[in-house]
């Protein structure tokens, strides 16, 4: 099975600016990684945006069709987005 | 007749249950596990039938055992009917788990709930449309008020009734995908053709979440009853962990090549191309049934941007803490006449066994706070797995233990169960007002509130160090503000107050009695005398030792207890506000009572709460002893 993990995306989530409109680009991580993100709606190809960024390192609030998930740093630095708009 | 029902968390589910059901329910244990599910009978429209509510799903691909179990329930097929809650306002993730119920081929009705929330986001859904495009009934609800909870159940029966009635299609994926499906299934089916000759079925019924826990021969039964071969390749090749652990060799070899075709064909494994597959149809489904407006302004996006604001937030919280902590404080005043009044006659008609009105006032006070704790945490929106044992360890720790088992790693748990049995529960809150809060002021008590919250998030911080999680972190819903219904209110009040009444006052006349039985044989002295070196470290009179003990029980007995030891209701007139202080603080954190003990021993297991237990002990004494240190300072 080819790995997804070894790509280095160019912006991951959490660095990414908040309020700016993104889209998941690719989901670096195991089967475990993927299946939460995807119970929780989320999927590559997904436009989603940052609503809150908690000082800190702490956790970010995305949203995504009026779907609010709260995601922690470490998770956010396994998705990597490219910015839409 | 038996009706199911399932759904995300969040979605509603147990307001349905508890609309028809909820008076007579059971809870049951699903066989060899702690996952609980609730049961009752329902009576609607004169039709009665028994009601299951399941624990919320996101997915039927399990990692957790309450996914397991759930899942387990399902393939069971011991249910007439299934119904599907969603939260409308989110729509298009919630039918992704409605493809997969599909799957399972059996009857099926999806609930359309929180209709209000959706028309509030600006959408329009067609129901019509939807139920055309699934091929299932479709209801609307908005069950917090009470509509469309009459006419699901309805739906539901009337399902029943038609019954035999051509089950649902299950969801189609592209035919690259399909036929890899189909493929696996052919090998899985029981006598499939590709499998080994004289290859024992039941192998494959471990497949099965619970299977993992129960005897091997209780799935073989089921596996007679029902089994489906595409839905049993389906979680074969989107890796759930509990089916591949335990499949047998043939089906494993299949999956395995199955798996590696499909990646090579669609580039991506095969449960990304399922979930991409399910979502992307969502999306469309979606797209054909929703038309979305313009959504109306929302007096919640305020709310969230001043709580989450990232410096008005840390000050509305603060805010909201004294707010709480001088209203607890004033209305107890009010109220405290008239409580006293009816506890006096409560105690009149107890044969006058007991005196420390304080006590009783305190108590009272310590119920209606674990309440009050309960819902203003709610409306703060702290939701989310990991934080919930947590917060409902403010009303009482037992069931926070308890529910720490939706969290999939014994790692979670773990560190779940110890935070939630460190925030002071309302027996511990009981016992700082009722010492710092009624001798030395509300603004006392919530500094130790405050304190123990810090020792919350550096115990946190310590155990993430030294056991370090193995999940990626945090992720988790962040549901919208609901306001609770005045019945859910009520409802819940009274099961705290019938629980406190049916449990604390006989353990309460128990340890008054065991009290003076120790002090008739003149035992306390030796108890106490034992217990001298600890009391002799934190500072504090050795009569107090006794009521340590005592606390283990129930955390309020210590404050009775200390009454009782001390020969006073006037406690600060044996002890300095710095002992009331360190006493406080050591009760609050040495151990947990007797029965979060037992249900620790329950999920965790002894080691484990043995090592929790030691933890909390050495933490307790460090505390005391700081405040030791400090606490002459100030008083």
């Amino acid at each position: 099975m080819p790995s997804i993990a070894g790509l280095d995306p160019a912006v991951n989530l959490y660095q990414a600016k908040p309020h700016s409109l993104l889209r998941i680009s690719l989901i670096s991580g195991g089967w475990g990684v993927r299946r939460n993100l995807n119970q929780m709606g989320l999927h590559v190809g997904d436009e989603v945006s940052i609503i809150h960024k908690a000082p800190f390192g702490g956790p970010l609030v995305i949203e995504s069709r009026g779907n609010r998930v709260a995601i922690g740093q470490q998770l956010a630095q396994k998705i990597g987005v490219e910015v839409v708009k | 007749m038996r009706i199911a029902l399932v759904g995300q968390p969040n979605s509603g589910k147990s307001t349905f249950f508890n609309a028809v059901a909820g008076y007579r329910s059971l809870t049951s244990n699903f066989a060899g596990t702690t996952v609980e599910y609730t049961r009752g009978r329902a009576r609607v429209n004169g039709d009665v039938f028994e009601l299951v509510d399941m624990p919320g799903l996101y997915s039927l691909t399990s990692t957790s055992p309450a996914e397991a179990c759930t899942r387990e329930f399902l393939l069971e097929h011991d249910w007439d009917v299934l119904i599907h809650i969603v939260d409308a306002s989110q729509l298009a993730r919630s039918l992704t788990l409605t493809l997969e119920l599909l799957d399972l081929e059996a009857p099926l009705l999806l609930c359309l709930n929180m209709m209000d929330e959706a028309t509030r986001k600006g959408m329009t859904i067609d129901s019509a449309a939807l139920s055309n495009e699934l091929g299932v009934p479709v209801v609307e609800a908005i069950a917090a008020r009470g509509q469309g909870i009459v006419e699901t159940f309805r739906a539901a029966i009337k399902m029943h009734r038609q019954a035999p009635s051509t089950p649902p299609r299950p969801f189609l994926y592209a035919p690259e995908i399909e036929n890899a499906v189909q493929e696996l299934a052919e090998v899985v089916r029981p006598g499939g053709s590709q499998r080994a000759a004289g290859a024992p079925e039941s192998r494959i019924s471990p497949g099965r979440g619970v299977a993992v826990i129960s005897p091997p021969i209780a799935g073989a039964q089921r596996l007679a009853r029902f089994f489906n071969p595409r839905f049993e390749a389906l979680q074969l090749l989107q890796g759930d962990p509990i089916q591949l652990a335990l499949r047998d060799p043939v089906a494993a070899q299949a999956t395995e090549n199955i798996a590696a075709q499909i990646t090579q064909r669609l580039n991506h494994p095969p449960d990304v191309a399922l979930s991409s597959a399910r979502h992307a149809a969502c999306l469309n489904l979606f797209e054909r049934v929703v038309r979305v407006t313009k959504p109306k302004a929302d007096w919640r996006e305020q709310v969230d941007r001043l709580l989450m604001h990232p410096l008005w937030g840390y000050v509305f919280l603060a805010a909201i803490f004294v707010g709480f902590f001088r209203l607890v404080f004033d209305v107890g005043k009010l109220g405290e006449g008239r409580i006293l009044a009816l506890f006096e006659q409560l105690i009149a008609i107890l044969g006058q066994a007991m005196d420390p009105q304080g006590a009783w006032f305190a108590l009272a006070q310590g119920a209606l706070l674990g309440y009050l704790m309960d819902a203003v945490m709610h409306r703060l929106g702290l939701h989310g797995t990991a934080t919930i044992p947590v917060l409902l360890g403010y009303g009482c720790s037992v069931p926070a233990v308890m529910a720490t088992r939706i969290l999939p790693s014994r790692r979670d748990r773990f560190v779940a169960a110890l935070l939630a049995v460190l925030v002071p529960c309302s027996a511990r809150m009981t016992v700082i007002f009722a010492l710092v809060g009624f001798y030395l002021g509300a603004y006392w008590a919530l500094a130790i509130y405050v304190l123990n919250l810090g020792v919350v998030a550096l115990a946190g911080n310590v155990l993430a160090k030294i056991w370090p999680e193995i999940a990626p972190g945090m992720l988790m819903e962040v549901p919208p503000y609901r306001r609770p219904s005045p019945r859910v209110v009520l409802l819940k009040t009274w099961w705290r107050l019938r629980e406190f009444v049916v449990i604390a006052i006989p353990l309460l006349v128990v340890g008054s009695a065991v009290l003076g039985l120790v002090e008739f044989f003149g035992w306390q002295n030796a108890i106490n005398a034992a217990l001298s070196p600890l009391t002799a470290l934190l500072g504090l009179p050795a009569a107090v030792g006794l009521t340590l003990i005592f606390g283990v029980l129930r955390k309020e007995l210590s404050l009775l207890m200390l009454m009782q030891a001390l020969g006073t209701t006037q406690v600060n007139s044996v002890m300095s506000a710095a002992q009331i202080v360190i006493f406080t603080l050591f009760v609050t954190f040495y151990l947990p009572c007797l029965a979060t003990l037992a249900s620790m021993v329950r999920e965790l297991g002894r080691k484990l709460t043995v090592a929790a237990a030691s933890a909390l002990l050495v933490m307790a004494v460090a505390i005391s002893l700081a405040a030791r240190g400090v606490l002459h300072l100030f008083l």
